[in-house]
């Protein structure tokens, strides 16, 4: 407990470091990828909630990545601005959405969740090409970024590094709280086995679909977050490979660990980064690590040091 | 009359290649319990290797067969080479690593062919209409391709039910021990199922590239409408296959002829206009959800 | 407390239940014997709610329960083991007993407190787990318990809930001859003060613990009486204890 917790105060420092040390190296890219990684992992830390902890195969998790930014897309499009109506109206979208499509797949199981998953946020995805009017296929640019006034503003590229490097922490802290609560332990014993559950007296319905809804809200506020970084909403980012994408962070940092997703969202950005450099074609040396990986590296980066939640 | 008409039969021609790609999905999910996300990267094979191979021969026929031939020699390498040690993993590692092999895929086809879509020459005999009733024409390779897609599934449903292969498929689906005991190489069983599966794929991809374009990603569009057919038909059941593609095939289909002037008859045009593409390209997804309210496990649903 | 009245399930052509009558007075312990195949796990699936019956009624407590599911059964006072082991591997032996305290102590929406460090769900969780004589043991995780420990964890797990009745599936199933002696211990330890419907192959077991014994036999009661008029039923010798018990 004690080494973890002086782990994070490790990598927390590293990482507030960061860009006064990229500004001194004269490399301010830095600061930008870095705070996009920060971004994705607060994305696939809400995911790890359902899949690591709940063992919810979501492949449709980047419907809330794509909500979230479209709410303040949206909003800025008919002149809001104001920063924390745009996060309550992502999270309360993303939430939205999440308890509609989670009341009706999971009751299905296995396998039929993924694929019914998958086949919603396509249909998120298609609505949103189809919405001529925010651009569609094409997808617009931001009126303006969220604005908080007087607290911090977005366009200062180190603030907005701030913010999600607070944001990223802020959301570790909360997930482990609920994974360590009593929802959090039902919730957990539910996926390690769900006949026991029912038998002592868990419906494992209610609180896999809370889970479903927080994790998506959660997912909301880094939709928020990436369009302000990005300056931009697409429906691209409803593409079913940014779901498979977000699940990949989670299973290489090692599902059901505080730190995983984290670590898993800096492993595979970092690697697309550094084939990316290399060759355009950069997929086609990253599919097979990636089939490698599933194969070979089951417990994942944060395996090697922790032992991971049960 | 005669557009509806015609617009059920892009329907059907539509729901026979979704049933194509489906069957070869449950057959390999029920068989192997293995989710293949990568059924539509053989979808995309089969295309590109049979418009290559036409051009090669100059002859439309050669070039089917040498795709489906090239398709079945591809899906048997990737079960042997990546996908063999998955089996007994569960569905996540399957989705993921699959899910790998189509960034690979995708990659590997934008190298060799470029990003650019291709698009395919049909042979004189399957250009041009044929006549039905009242004056109406239908494009002779559209009804072609129904015609193929039955006729699989025809042959499928006989190697199923009524050969030894089939009884073999059906029982290493129950029973991989005993089939091994039987003096059956269930490895070599496996291998081939997939390979057939993935010819399937092909077949369909191969069908689909004259009337949509050829291009890398072309896989996961449909490969995403396969999973609603078969979530909606249940899993594993080739007739679930059959009923949901033809029924997801003539929705969507009709959906997006009809929806939109259907709606402009009931709220402002230029309301219908935004909406009408928007509920079309949903339909689909609406309907499968309606499906899983009543029947969560599928309409035919096999386990 | 337990009443069953024409109980049926089909499986295809099978009738694994076929007109079950089962009457199950409070505090007592009944036993459910039979050979393989006789149906006595689709019974106790149907009890417990995870099977539902074709035709019967199940009434608990005075209330019909044929149609609840599993976990309102559970939280009604309807606890269960299982024939194979279930429990929470990836948990401690402590962790998977508090989680049966917490199950039957109200709704789990709370997500702030961590739930470990929660007397009021660690604290009756060691208490059974002393009960069952497994407090030495209780920071192991469960999957790396010994067998006889797991189906010893199992009966904890199932105390732990407070039931007013324990359905026990073979619970001395896998066992070597000193894990079923201990077994029996506690569950003569249990006997008075719980109601059991004990489903066990072990005669010597049966023959110990139970007031009163019904006999299974292709999906029919063929007899239910004191244990020494079931040994003297003639019916019960040739369809089941003539096999060699």
């Amino acid at each position: 407990m004690r080494a973890r917790l002086i782990l994070w105060g490790i990598a927390a420092l590293l990482l507030i470091a960061l860009p006064p040390l990229a500004t001194a190296l004269g490399q301010p890219y830095y600061v930008d990828l870095a705070r996009r990684i920060l971004i994705l992992a607060i994305a696939a830390i809400s995911l790890n909630l359902i899949l690591g902890y709940g063992g919810l195969v979501s492949f449709g998790h980047a419907a809330y990545l794509g909500i979230g930014a479209y709410a303040v897309g949206i909003l800025g499009f008919y002149g809001i601005a104001n920063g924390w109506i745009h996060l309550l109206v992502a999270i309360g979208a993303s939430a939205l959405v999440a308890a509609a499509i989670g009341a009706v797949s999971i009751r299905a199981s296995g396998i039929y969740f993924i694929m019914i998953t998958l086949a919603f946020t396509q249909m998120l995805y298609y609505l949103g090409i189809s919405l001529d009017v925010y651009g569609g296929d094409d997808g617009m640019r931001l009126k303006s970024r969220s604005q908080f006034a007087g607290l911090v503003d977005l366009r200062d590229p180190v603030a907005f590094y701030y913010v999600a490097l607070g944001v990223m922490l802020l959301f570790v802290f909360l997930t482990y709280r609920i994974v360590n609560s009593r929802f959090g332990m039902a919730l957990r014993a539910a996926k390690s086995n769900e006949a026991r559950s029912r038998a002592i007296g868990f419906p494992p319905y209610p609180y896999r679909l809370a889970a479903f809804i927080i994790a998506g809200a959660m997912c909301g506020v880094a939709g928020a977050l990436y369009a302000n970084h990005t300056g931009y909403i697409t429906p691209g980012l409803m593409a079913w490979h940014q779901s498979g994408e977000m699940m990949f962070m989670v299973i290489l940092g090692g599902m059901a660990s505080t730190a995983g997703p984290v670590l898993g969202t800096f492993a595979l950005l970092l690697v697309e980064e550094v084939l990316k450099g290399w060759t355009e074609h950069w997929q086609v040396i990253l599919g097979p690590l990636l089939v490698l990986s599933v194969v070979f590296f089951r417990r994942g980066l944060a395996g090697i040091f922790f032992k991971p939640d049960a | 009359m005669a557009l509806l008409f015609e617009q059920l039969l892009n329907g059907l021609q539509y729901g026979v290649m979704l049933f194509l790609m489906a069957a070869g999905l449950t057959l390999v999910f029920g068989i192997m319990n293995l989710v293949n996300l990568a059924h539509g990267s053989l979808y995309m094979v089969g295309a590109y290797l049979a418009v290559t191979a036409t051009q090669w021969t100059g002859n439309y026929l050669l070039g089917v067969a040498l795709g489906l031939a090239g398709t079945l020699v591809v899906g048997m390498a990737v079960e042997v080479i990546a996908l063999r040690t998955l089996y007994e993993r569960d569905h996540l590692d399957q989705v993921l690593a699959t899910f790998g092999l189509i960034l690979f895929f995708n990659e590997l086809i934008a190298i060799v062919w470029g990003r650019a879509p291709l698009y395919s020459s049909l042979p004189p005999w399957l250009q041009g209409h044929i006549k039905l009733f009242a004056g109406s024409t239908y494009p002779v390779y559209r009804a072609a391709v129904i015609v193929v897609g039955l006729l699989v599934a025809a042959l499928l449903w006989y190697v199923v039910t009524r050969t030894r292969l089939g009884m073999l498929i059906r029982a290493g689906a129950s029973n991989r021990t005993m089939v091994g005991a039987l003096g059956v190489n269930i490895k070599l069983l496996y291998t081939v199922v997939f390979g057939c599966g993935a010819a399937l794929a092909g077949l369909a991809g191969l069908m689909a590239g004259p009337i949509y374009a050829v291009q890398p990603g072309m896989g996961e569009l449909i490969l995403i409408q396969v999973f609603v057919v078969i979530v909606i038909g249940g899993i594993g059941s080739i007739r679930g296959a059959l009923v949901g593609a033809i029924i997801v095939g003539v929705v969507d289909t009709l959906g997006r002829a009809f929806l939109k002037p259907l709606l402009g008859t009931m709220i402002p045009p230029t309301a219908a206009e935004a909406a009408g593409p928007a509920l079309a390209s949903m339909l689909i997804y609406l309907l499968m959800a309606v499906v899983l309210a009543v029947k969560p496990a599928g309409l035919f649903a096999n386990r | 407390m337990l009443e069953v009245k024409g109980l049926c399930k089909s499986f295809g052509a099978l009738r694994a239940s076929d007109g079950i009558d089962f009457h199950v007075a409070e505090g007592e312990t009944h036993a459910l014997i039979g050979p393989n195949g006789a149906g006595k796990t689709t019974f106790i699936n149907q009890l417990a709610g995870t099977l539902r019956p074709d035709a019967g009624t199940i009434r608990f407590a005075g209330e019909d329960i044929t149609r609840l599911p599993a976990p309102r059964r559970a939280r009604k006072g309807l606890a269960r083991s299982f024939q194979i082991t279930s429990v929470y591997p990836g948990f401690t032996a402590l962790e998977n007993v508090a989680l049966a305290v917490q199950a039957r102590s109200g709704h789990s929406f709370r997500f702030w407190r961590d739930a470990r460090r929660d007397p009021a769900l660690t604290g009756p969780a060691r208490q059974v787990l002393e009960e069952v004589g497994l407090e030495e043991r209780m920071h192991v995780l469960a999957g790396n318990l010994a067998h006889g420990e797991q189906r010893s964890l199992e009966v904890a797990m199932a105390l732990a809930t407070r039931p007013r009745l324990l359905l026990l599936d073979e619970p001395m199933a896998g066992m070597g001859a000193d894990e079923s002696q201990r077994m029996i211990g506690l569950l003569s330890s249990l006997k008075r003060r719980q109601t059991i419907v004990l489903v066990e192959h072990d005669m010597d077991a049966v023959f110990r613990l139970a007031d009163r014994i019904a006999v299974l036999v292709y999906g029919r009661v063929i007899a239910s009486d004191s244990p020494e008029k079931i040994k003297m039923n003639e019916e019960v010798r040739r369809a089941y204890l003539g096999e060699g018990a």
